[in-house]
């Protein structure tokens, strides 16, 4: 349980982290595959409305993900925090 | 100096600024009501919420740069620098992720509250000095900027709306401690949007665009006419290395800013923090690309009205001055006052943490909570006042631009942090050895202080990008290899981390007494980031274009 526990928050760190520099530095894509250039969204040009959209509501929807995902982790790692106490206490009582 | 921009009606502008000082003192007043310990002085009693946080958040980020600086840059860069802001708004995501929950886990008031746990005295020093520097630099940028807009506003001697505007924003910071400049920024974030972004719907529909209803996202009707005059407005300009060099200077070297990690601590719960964080991105959005969009008018006020904007620090007055009634340009500059004001408070905050609970720590640790707390206060009114004097006649090297400074955060502080709260092999020594070696390379090769000794050129130079992108992954790397080898030399041994510093790093992880020497500590993926950095150093070195 605990390995698998520390195993989860590592990954969850990796991806969450891949995803905020995906939201933040998109522009960047458009520069490794120029042919991306192409197309409007709204009257703009892709490659400059694309990275501030996904800059504001984006990375507003990573950060959320990120918010449900790692509390629910906050909740196991209490979980577990709170049997290892009772577990202590119950072999010193015996 | 001449300005292009003048109120019809000074009185007005004196109105607008004495209403939004008058409610900074009320709050101000109403938190000191509140300061009764060192939890509710440097980390509003940790007990902020979501909303009110995310709007602080938002506020301490937005500087003075957002309504002035920024819009300059994008007139003279055009899109390359739109990118170069878009990517700061994942700065307190990431801290909130790679360290900011496990810190408030801690209840940290500043980060070096962390590194004096996880690295001892001496380090703290090392990385407290480098963090004061930096937010020396930061206030001392938004204090010149304060005093300017004053002159601007009333017409008065800089060093006089320097005095009158640096006396009476730290009078409000100091006397509200971080209860106050937290409900202060969340108010002056809402001031600072709605100046940014409702004005701008009438600047558009002035310039004829359908998408005045929402100015942030709706000009593209704009496109074809900008097009027309500016071809290469929306050209990325720069190849793959400029746009990757964003990263080790301006997407780390926030991480590590204390005054945006203090908005994270002062979270009601580590729960609380990351709901924070998602109003963050959502109020911050809006005003960034309010920004944007003052640039992009900028830009197509000059192409069409063939009008030279002369000082484009002053294109969003300007633009308000000539489209809008007094009233509302006197409240765009209130708003722009309102963005200098909550990032001094950040600052002010920062140097009182730093000064008055991580220093005095060390210098007196003995010393009664309420003599600390009355230090505190004296830190950040001396602070404030350093600042403003430091305006009078800025050190050329400290004003030259905040943004080199984020290089320099990146270089000295951000290895010491993200590799602390990760990485129980992190050394003390290797520690101070990678941060003053490569915080020094990187002051050395930068365009400012020894001009003959210069990694890059232009622009790439001037903000510490390429710079950064030598001495950032050289600083990661020198951290590592040196930790690996010091803590396998007994004649280092009081260097290595022991048990306790080690146990730090699991409690903050929320493991509590649950303790497992394998955890954090592995070899393997250290050296395979080490070697990446290596890689990026050794390209960062290559020519620059």
């Amino acid at each position: 349980m605990k390995e698998k526990l520390y195993k989860k928050e590592i990954w969850l760190t990796i991806v969450f982290t891949v995803l905020l520099m995906l939201t933040g530095h998109s522009a960047t894509l458009f520069v490794l595959f120029p042919g991306l250039q192409q197309g409007t969204m709204w009257g703009f040009p892709i490659q400059y409305i694309l990275p501030i959209v996904l800059g504001w509501f984006g990375l507003a929807l990573v950060c959320w993900v990120m918010a449900v995902v790692c509390n629910r982790f906050d909740d196991e790692m209490e979980a577990l925090a709170e049997q290892e106490k009772k577990n202590r206490v119950t072999v010193k009582t015996a | 100096m001449a300005a292009e921009y003048a109120l019809s009606n000074i009185w007005i502008g004196v109105g607008v600024v004495v209403i939004l000082f008058a409610i900074f003192y009320y709050v101000g007043w109403w938190a000191s009501r509140k300061t009764t310990s060192e939890e509710d002085f440097y980390a509003a009693g940790f007990s902020i919420g979501p909303v009110t946080n995310g709007l602080g958040m938002a506020a301490t980020w937005a500087s003075l740069a957002t309504f002035l600086g920024v819009i300059a840059l994008i007139q003279k860069l055009q899109v390359p620098f739109v990118y170069l802001w878009i990517q700061w708004a994942i700065s307190i995501p990431l801290l909130t992720l790679l360290y900011g929950t496990s810190l408030r886990r801690m209840k940290a008031f500043t980060p070096a509250t962390f590194i004096r746990a996880r690295y001892g005295k001496p380090s703290t020093i090392i990385i407290v000095c480098w963090m004061m520097l930096i937010m020396v630099m930061y206030a001392l940028g938004q204090m010149i900027g304060l005093g300017q807009a004053f002159e601007l506003l009333f017409g008065v001697p800089y060093s006089t709306g320097l005095v009158v505007a640096g006396l009476a924003t730290v009078g409000f910071i100091t006397m509200g401690g971080m209860y106050g400049a937290s409900y202060n920024a969340a108010f002056q974030m809402i001031v600072m949007t709605l100046a940014m972004v409702v004005p701008m719907g009438a600047i558009m529909k002035a310039m004829g665009s359908s998408g005045w209803w929402f100015p942030p996202l709706a000009y593209g009707d704009m496109v074809p006419s900008m097009l027309e005059k500016i071809p290469t407005f929306f050209d990325m300009k720069y190849d793959l290395r400029w746009y990757f060099a964003l990263i080790p200077a301006f997407t780390l070297g926030p991480v590590a800013l204390p005054h945006l990690a203090m908005r994270v601590f002062t979270s009601s719960s580590v729960k609380s923090a990351r709901w924070a964080v998602v109003w963050f991105t959502i109020f911050l959005g809006l005003l960034f690309s309010g920004t944007y969009v003052a640039g992009f008018a900028g830009n197509f006020f000059e192409a069409v009205t063939g009008k030279a904007i002369a000082k484009p620090d002053q294109t969003l007055l300007i633009l308000n001055v000539f489209y809008n009634p007094t009233l509302v340009a006197a409240f765009v500059m209130g708003g722009a006052l309102a963005a200098g004001l909550s990032t001094i408070g950040g600052n002010l905050m920062a140097i009182a943490g730093l000064v008055g609970n991580d220093l005095l720590g060390i210098l007196a640790p003995d010393m009664e909570k309420r003599k600390k707390i009355r230090w505190g206060y004296v830190a950040l009114g001396l602070g404030g006042v350093a600042a403003i004097l430091l305006a009078f006649q800025p050190p050329k090297f400290l004003v030259t631009s905040i943004l080199w400074a984020f290089g320099l955060l990146a270089t000295t502080a951000t290895p010491a942090i993200l590799l602390g709260v990760w990485w129980k092999e992190a050394n003390k020594l290797a520690m101070i050895i990678s941060s003053t070696i490569c915080g020094v390379l990187y002051i050395v090769i930068s365009p400012h202080v020894l001009p003959g000794i210069v990694v890059g050129k232009g622009l790439a130079a001037a903000l510490g990008m390429s710079g950064g992108m030598v001495t950032v992954p050289l600083s990661f790397a020198m951290f590592i290899l040196l930790s690996l080898a010091f803590n396998r030399m007994s004649a280092l041994a009081a260097y290595a981390p022991s048990l306790e510093d080690k146990k730090v790093i699991d409690r903050i992880h929320g493991w509590g007494d649950e303790y497992d020497e394998t955890r954090y500590n592995g070899t393997v993926w250290p050296i395979a980031v080490a070697v990446v950095c290596l890689l990026v150093f050794w390209w960062g070195l290559q020519p620059w274009s």
